[in-house]
């Protein structure tokens, strides 16, 4: 284990990987966005979610392995019942993100959030205009009216909150309009990323965003439930099969098995290949 | 079963795709357990290369134990590759056509007749057979031969369960 860690640490510091973990939670979701990663919808037959004693268990071994961070992603995360409860061990053991689309924050989910308050586990929210009409024209009815509802909700319980925009059609104008939103809701400009649509799973069917090219992203060990990825943009679905062309392994328990190939696949790219495109 | 293309393949899998980014049909179909590539085709060079086995010697025993299983892959694939290990056209006939081994030398003989009985019934093996075929090849290469005659029955199966398509076409 203490090779891997080493092999691991100089990975990072070459900017050959970066030091998050990231999680699939599940690939099931509330919406159906056009542009989403992994046909994600509430008609999908398979659900594919990593189960809780999986997470942990890859949670604790990356920190032995020397990764510093959480990412947890999907699908909706928060359509896995547990995960509430989950993110507070998560957050226990290292600083954690969670991307939402913040559309099923009732009153009760509100209340089993609540122990994430002063914990450092940000909630990424995902809004992509300041017109509801632009932003739920991509992100289904009423999303809008519901991430408004939200955010401060999550804000007043101490809850950190950042915001994501996926970015293929706004105007400059647009954009920044965008931020002056987020700043009367009390979200900072670091707290605000943004990002182009990836021409990857439901977004090529309808020829959206950019080609993914190979140094555009940093390597980032992406553990779903079908295997281990390259990063998070990589086990993306199209016509109801997972991409393999960025799978690093199909084993990811114990994680260090996964880890070894992802170092191995990492290890041919150039010392400080960060990325071009800045994708994260 | 996917036949992914290079730039289909996981990472991991590349590596075993030629320089041109092609692949046997059988590698390609290997692809999608890429973990499971990195001993496997490592262990089918070490049994299928030459080795204290010619390699006519290994050609002739593929074609005849895909002959017995009923392979069409692995006997349109092994076919070329047995003709440039200088396998003759009379020798391919006499292990693939099942009319008669009269062709072949005597130490080719044995050697089918070992493999015959591996590949249809190892149960049937006798302590005369093992002599017989001792009397031809080192004991090493007895244990290297029934290897082989086993690995091509697993991949016999393999390609016939998924019927994989042969090089040229059909299935």
């Amino acid at each position: 284990m203490s090779g891997l860690r080493d092999a691991v640490a100089e990975g990072i510091a070459e900017g050959r990987m970066g030091e998050r973990l990231w999680l699939y939670a599940t690939y099931h979701c509330n919406l159906a966005c056009s542009y989403c990663l992994t046909e994600s919808s509430p008609q999908i037959a398979d659900r594919r979610h990593l189960d809780r004693a999986a997470m942990l268990e890859a949670v604790h071994q990356a920190q032995e392995l020397g990764l510093t961070c959480v990412g947890i992603t999907g699908g909706e995360t928060f359509m896995v019942p547990w995960l509430p409860e989950a993110l507070a061990e998560i957050g226990e053991i290292m600083p954690t993100i969670v991307l939402t689309n913040a559309t099923l924050f009732t009153d009760r989910m509100l209340e089993r959030l609540q122990p994430l308050a002063g914990r450092d586990v940000a909630l990424q929210i995902s809004l992509d205009s300041d017109q509801p009409s632009r932003n739920d024209e991509f992100r289904g009815p009423d999303n809008f009216a519901k991430v408004l509802d939200a955010i401060p909700k999550l804000l007043n319980r101490g809850i950190r909150v950042r915001l994501a925009t996926t970015v293929e059609y706004q105007t400059e104008a647009e954009l920044a309009n965008l931020c002056t939103l987020h700043r009367s809701l009390g979200i900072s400009d670091d707290d605000h990323v943004v990002r182009s649509v990836v021409r990857r799973g439901r977004a090529v069917a309808r020829e959206m965003g950019a080609e993914l090219g190979a140094d555009d992203v940093l390597p980032e060990l992406t553990v779903t439930a079908d295997g281990a990825f390259l990063h998070p943009f990589a086990p993306t679905v199209r016509n109801g099969r997972t991409d393999l062309d960025l799978l690093v392994s199909r084993q990811t328990r114990p994680l260090d098995r996964a880890m070894s190939r992802f170092l191995q696949v990492t290890a041919g790219l150039p010392s400080g290949a960060d990325v071009v495109r800045n994708i994260r | 079963m996917p036949l992914p293309e290079v730039d289909e393949a996981p990472l991991l899998a590349r590596a075993f795709y030629r320089a041109d980014g092609s692949a046997s049909a059988l590698t390609r179909s290997f692809a999608i357990a890429a973990e499971m590539m990195e001993t496997l085709m490592p262990f089918l060079g070490q049994i299928m290369d030459e080795s204290s086995i010619d390699l006519p010697t290994k050609e002739l025993v593929i074609m005849r134990v895909s002959q017995l299983n009923g392979c069409v892959y692995c006997l349109a694939a092994h076919r070329p590759v047995a003709l440039d290990a200088d396998v003759s056209d009379s020798q391919l006939a006499a292990v693939c056509d099942l009319a008669g081994l009269d062709s072949l030398s005597p130490r080719e003989r044995a050697i089918i007749a070992w493999v015959d009985q591996v590949a249809r019934d190892a149960s049937g093996v006798t302590d005369a057979l093992v002599a017989a075929t001792l009397d031809h090849l080192r004991d090493d290469q007895l244990v290297e031969l029934t290897v082989l005659a086993g690995t091509i029955t697993m991949l016999n199966q393999y390609c016939t369960a998924f019927q994989i398509p042969p090089p040229g076409g059909g299935l």
